[in-house]
C-alpha cells in the first residue's frame, strides 16, 4: 500500500486547532472526556492517528508537569505521612 | 559585578568550545541528496556557516516548530548582514540545513513539499538509508522509530538540536529547543567575529 504524504502545512495547522479546542474543552470541564466528545471526534479526524496518540501522551505529561509544580513530588512510600 | 558574569560567561562559552573541538563532531563526508534531486557532499558547505536540523516530515509539532524557528534565526542574521553594509566584509549568508531521520518516508519529494513552508534557502537532504544514518552518526544525532501503527504509520524519536557548523564544516555549537532565535542569532553572531581557522 502507498504510504500516506505527510501532512502540509494547513493540515498540521488543523490539526493543532482541533487539538487545541479539544483541550481546552477538556480543561473547562476538569478532564471529563466525555463532555467533549463532538471536538474528540473533531480532533481524531483532523489528525494523523500517530500523532492523535503523540498528543494524548503530551497531555499527560503536561499535567503531570504542573502536578509537580504546584503539588510537589509526592513518593509513594509518603502516602501515609500527615 | 556586571564585569564577573561576563568573565564567567566567557569563561564557561570557552570551555564549552573546547569540549566541542576535542569531540570534533560532523567529520567526514556525507554524501546524500537535497530536495531538487541534486548529490550533495558536506565538502560542497566548506567555506560556509550552516546551522543543521535533524527531523522528519511526519513530526507533529517539534519540527514545524524548531525549523520555523531556524527560518526566523537566518532573517535576524540576514538583516543584521544587510545592516552592515557592503564595505564591512559581509559573510556569505547562513545555510540552513535540514536532514532527515527518515529515509523511509522522506523522498526527494517529500522533502521538497515540506521545505517550502520555511526558510526560502532551507536546503533538505535525504539518501540511502546508510547514507542518512551516517551523517546523523557523524553528530552523535539519537534516533528511533517507533513501531508503525496498523495503517503502517509510525513516529521517529529524536534528539532536537540545532547544530551550528563553521566554514570548516566541523560543529562550533549547538542549540537546544529552550534556546529563542535571539539568543540563537547572538550566539552565531559572536562565533562569526570570533571564527579563528583551525590550522592546516
Amino acid at each position: 500500500a502507498a504510504k500516506m504524504s505527510a501532512p502540509t502545512m494547513e493540515e498540521r495547522k488543523a490539526c493543532w486547532g482541533a487539538r487545541d479546542e479539544f483541550w481546552q474543552c477538556l480543561d473547562r470541564h476538569a478532564d471529563d472526556v466525555s463532555k467533549c466528545e463532538k471536538l474528540r471526534l473533531s480532533f481524531e479526524s483532523r489528525c494523523p492517528q500517530q500523532w492523535v496518540k503523540y498528543f494524548d501522551k503530551r497531555r499527560d505529561f503536561l499535567k503531570y508537569k504542573k502536578k509537580l509544580e504546584t503539588e510537589g513530588y509526592h513518593p509513594p512510600e509518603a502516602a501515609g505521612k500527615s | 559585578w556586571l564585569y564577573l558574569k561576563e568573565e564567567k560567561e566567557r569563561r564557561q562559552r570557552a570551555r564549552r568550545q573546547e569540549e566541542l573541538r576535542a569531540l570534533a563532531l560532523g567529520q567526514g563526508d556525507f554524501q546524500l541528496v537535497d530536495h531538487t534531486g541534486r548529490a550533495r557532499r558536506k565538502s560542497d558547505f566548506l567555506g560556509h556557516w550552516v546551522l543543521l536540523y535533524f527531523g522528519f516530515t511526519h513530526c507533529p509539532d517539534v519540527c514545524p516548530e524548531e525549523l520555523e524557528k531556524l527560518g526566523r534565526v537566518v532573517e535576524l542574521l540576514e538583516q543584521e548582514n544587510s545592516q552592515k553594509g557592503a564595505h564591512k566584509g559581509v559573510l556569505p549568508p547562513i545555510q540552513p540545513l535540514f536532514i532527515t531521520v527518515d529515509p523511509e518516508r522522506d523522498s526527494v519529494d517529500a522533502l521538497a513539499r515540506y521545505v517550502r513552508d520555511f526558510h526560502p534557502r532551507l536546503l533538505g537532504l535525504t539518501g540511502s538509508a546508510e547514507a542518512v544514518r551516517a551523517a546523523g552518526r557523524a553528530y552523535r544525532v539519537y534516533a528511533q522509530a517507533g513501531p508503525p501503527d496498523a495503517s503502517g504509520e509510525y513516529l521517529v524519536d529524536h534528539s532536537i538540536i540545532l547544530y551550528l557548523l563553521g566554514p570548516d564544516g566541523l560543529l562550533l555549537d549547538y542549540y537546544g529547543r529552550s534556546k529563542s532565535e535571539e539568543q540563537i542569532a547572538r550566539s552565531v553572531r559572536r562565533h562569526m567575529d570570533t571564527y579563528q581557522p583551525l590550522p592546516m
